[in-house]
């Protein structure tokens, strides 16, 4: 496992695959260290990625709007983001702003690459 | 119906104290026991997304920032009122604003429309020399959705 920015671990699942654990929050304070984070591997050829949020307490509008952010960028390389592990504030989240229309959700990591292999 | 209240006086580290204090009230069943966890997520999504925009925004004119957080309890809702005293701004005018300019899977702007999505209501008053106020309630009764388009 590789430490990247404030908060942020990439784990490379395939050459094009990577799970990126969001830890305690994903919120205006580190929204644009995400985005950095997300878009070095999208610079290294990673076009799917995982998003573990099994620990994450904190989803604001930023945070979400970085991951949108991300959505944009891949999603023309035919590339996706899906959820994993989602916690009680991030499902809040999500089913407020229906964007479990967007983001695929699977319960586990594992279970988000096995899908993705 | 018992008031439940916190106040910050700095800035620096006040999302991760609001969130301190966040646990603090859960574990001391400060909250409604009537309430599911998802509408007190609502409401702490709610405060966190106004306290954000505090801290993004907000001028408090070189005073030391004075924000109070009082939760009021009652039966199947939480009512919430948030004291500062910012020089304030006009949340109304923003919220239509953002409501019109929403893009597709917008980056920013969504902080106001998602605190208006979550509440039943909110309202926002403005005084010349007191603190301004934000109060607004969540409800377990509703399912609330902000529409976004994607």
């Amino acid at each position: 496992m590789q430490a990247t920015a404030m908060n942020f671990f990439v784990e490379p699942v395939t050459h094009d695959t990577a799970v990126i654990r969001i830890g305690k929050a994903l919120d205006f304070r580190n929204a644009a260290e995400f985005k950095t984070t997300a878009q070095d591997q999208v610079h290294a050829g990673v076009r799917n990625f995982i998003l573990d949020f099994t620990d994450t307490g904190i989803l604001d509008s930023t945070g979400l709007g970085s991951v949108f952010s991300l959505y944009r960028q891949v999603s023309p390389l035919s590339g996706q983001v899906v959820f994993a592990s989602v916690s009680r504030p991030v499902q809040v989240v999500v089913q407020l702003t229906r964007t479990y229309k967007v983001f695929r959700q699977f319960p586990t990591v594992d279970a988000a690459r096995d899908a993705i292999r | 119906m018992e008031v439940t209240r916190q106040r910050f006086r700095k800035l620096d580290g006040i999302i991760d104290d609001l969130h301190d204090t966040f646990k603090s009230w859960e574990s001391d069943g400060a909250l409604s026991p009537q309430l599911d966890p998802d509408t007190i997520q609502l409401m702490k999504l709610a405060v966190h997304e106004w306290i954000a925009n505090l801290v993004q925004h907000a001028d408090f004119e070189g005073r030391d920032p004075d924000i109070t957080l009082e939760v009021f309890p009652n039966d199947r809702s939480l009512r919430c009122v948030i004291h500062d005293n910012s020089t304030g701004f006009e949340p109304s005018r923003h919220l239509l604003r953002r409501m019109r300019e929403l893009e597709p899977l917008p980056e920013r702007g969504m902080g106001l429309l998602m605190l208006n999505a979550a509440t039943e209501y909110f309202e926002y008053s403005r005084s010349k020399n007191g603190p301004h106020k934000l109060e607004f309630s969540v409800s377990s009764d509703l399912d609330p959705w902000l529409n976004i388009p994607f």
